[in-house]
């Protein structure tokens, strides 16, 4: 059944959903239908990045955008919505791992764990070699010095672990090499020269979010660096 | 009558007042508020319904004005409140793109600092602005034929 939704009610300073089929509510943050009769029920995630339009436009330039509605264009977000928003009060804490709640945090839940990851941290150190689950995995920023993706960190078809490491040091628009097999990888996880050429690395979901919102929905999940 | 205005301002009130933003939102409240949001279209309508009934009888049976005024006023407050409990308030906060409209990246003037959330679905890569989608909250759309609803 394809369900249309609408903007319904907020839980805790995060948004609900209702489709106007059978009138289920559903949490924005997990597509958790969390009354009605599809209670229960999950929707799918569908994989996405929050990346810079010049970064993205640079990947997709056939791809297409969102256009504005003239009327409402007054009513939008200025550039750097959710740093300004840093400074709105919350209904709800957790002042644990000396995180403040509305710090940003990139969320990953994946190979049974959660797993969050301090945004400001990321972007200084440019490439995080971590485990969520116990399973390896990184965290790459983009040539554009804002934009991160995480991706599995093992290559298809080698043993053992790549072992990433920035090309140019720590700098803005550096790619990856990895040691073992010394090929190039780009943003986009993908093998761009050497003898991996043409592979690409598994990429894993990722939510920016607000340290609060995320704890809210994640009790368990642990900070990298904490 | 007063029952009947009792049962649809409840309706309309408590999940205002419980889902409401910058309030704490407990699990056993909000879900009752959400039973209520389901359910008032219909008992709003009902209690509205009973409500005309009653001033009709009332109208007849009472020669007093004042009493047959407040019966009115009462019923016209209960058909109000059905009303009002259509209202979506958080649609009208932040207005709905119901119909969203789409440009090639090579025709969109939009800094290229701005930040967008990304999707890429079959060979088709669509890209939602954070300014627009920050507002607007929720856009359905279908992307490469399967049917998704981009959320922030």
């Amino acid at each position: 059944m394809r369900l249309t939704f609408h903007l319904a009610g907020i839980n805790n300073q995060n948004f609900l959903m209702r489709d106007e089929e059978t009138g289920t509510y559903w949490q924005q943050i997990n597509g958790l239908a969390v009354a009605g009769p599809l209670r229960g029920r999950q929707l799918t995630l569908v994989l996405s990045d929050e990346l810079t339009f010049a970064a993205w436009k640079s990947e997709e330039p056939a791809g297409t955008v969102l256009s504005d509605v003239p009327k409402y264009v007054a009513g939008y977000a200025r550039r750097d919505w959710d740093v300004r928003m840093k400074r709105a009060p919350t209904v709800i804490d957790f002042p644990e791992h000396g995180l403040k709640a509305r710090d940003l945090m990139l969320g990953i839940q994946a190979f049974g764990a959660s797993r969050a990851f301090l945004y400001d941290q990321v972007i200084r150190e440019k490439l995080v070699k971590d485990r969520v689950g116990g399973e390896p995995v990184l965290l790459v920023v983009g040539p554009d010095g804002e934009s991160v993706r995480a991706f599995r960190d093992r290559i298809p078809g080698v043993d053992g672990a790549p072992d990433f490491y920035r090309m140019g040091g720590n700098q803005a628009g550096a790619g990856m090499m990895d040691a073992a097999t010394g090929s190039q990888w780009n943003f986009q996880g993908c093998a761009v020269s050497g003898p991996a050429k043409g592979a690409c690395l598994e990429r894993i979901a990722m939510l920016k979010d607000y340290w609060f919102d995320w704890r809210n929905y994640n009790a368990k999940t642990s900070v990298y660096g904490r | 009558m007063l029952a009947c205005l009792a049962v649809s301002l409840s309706a309309v009130v408590y999940p205002m007042y419980v889902i409401r933003p910058f309030r704490t939102q407990g699990a056993r409240e909000l879900a009752a508020a959400l039973v209520v949001m389901r359910w008032r279209p219909a008992i709003t309508v009902i209690s509205a319904v009973l409500a005309l009934a009653m001033l009709a009888c009332y109208w007849r049976s009472q020669l007093r004005r004042w009493r047959r005024v407040l019966a009115a006023v009462c019923a016209g407050l209960v058909c109000l409140l059905a009303a009002l409990a259509r209202v979506n308030v958080y649609e009208l906060m932040f207005h709905p793109d119901a119909r969203p409209a789409f440009r090639a990246a090579s025709q969109v003037k939009l800094d290229g600092r701005e930040k967008v959330i990304a999707v890429k679905i079959g060979g088709s890569a669509r890209a939602y602005p954070i300014r627009a989608i920050s507002y607007h909250h929720v856009i359905n759309d279908v992307v490469d034929r399967v049917a998704i609803v981009a959320t922030y």
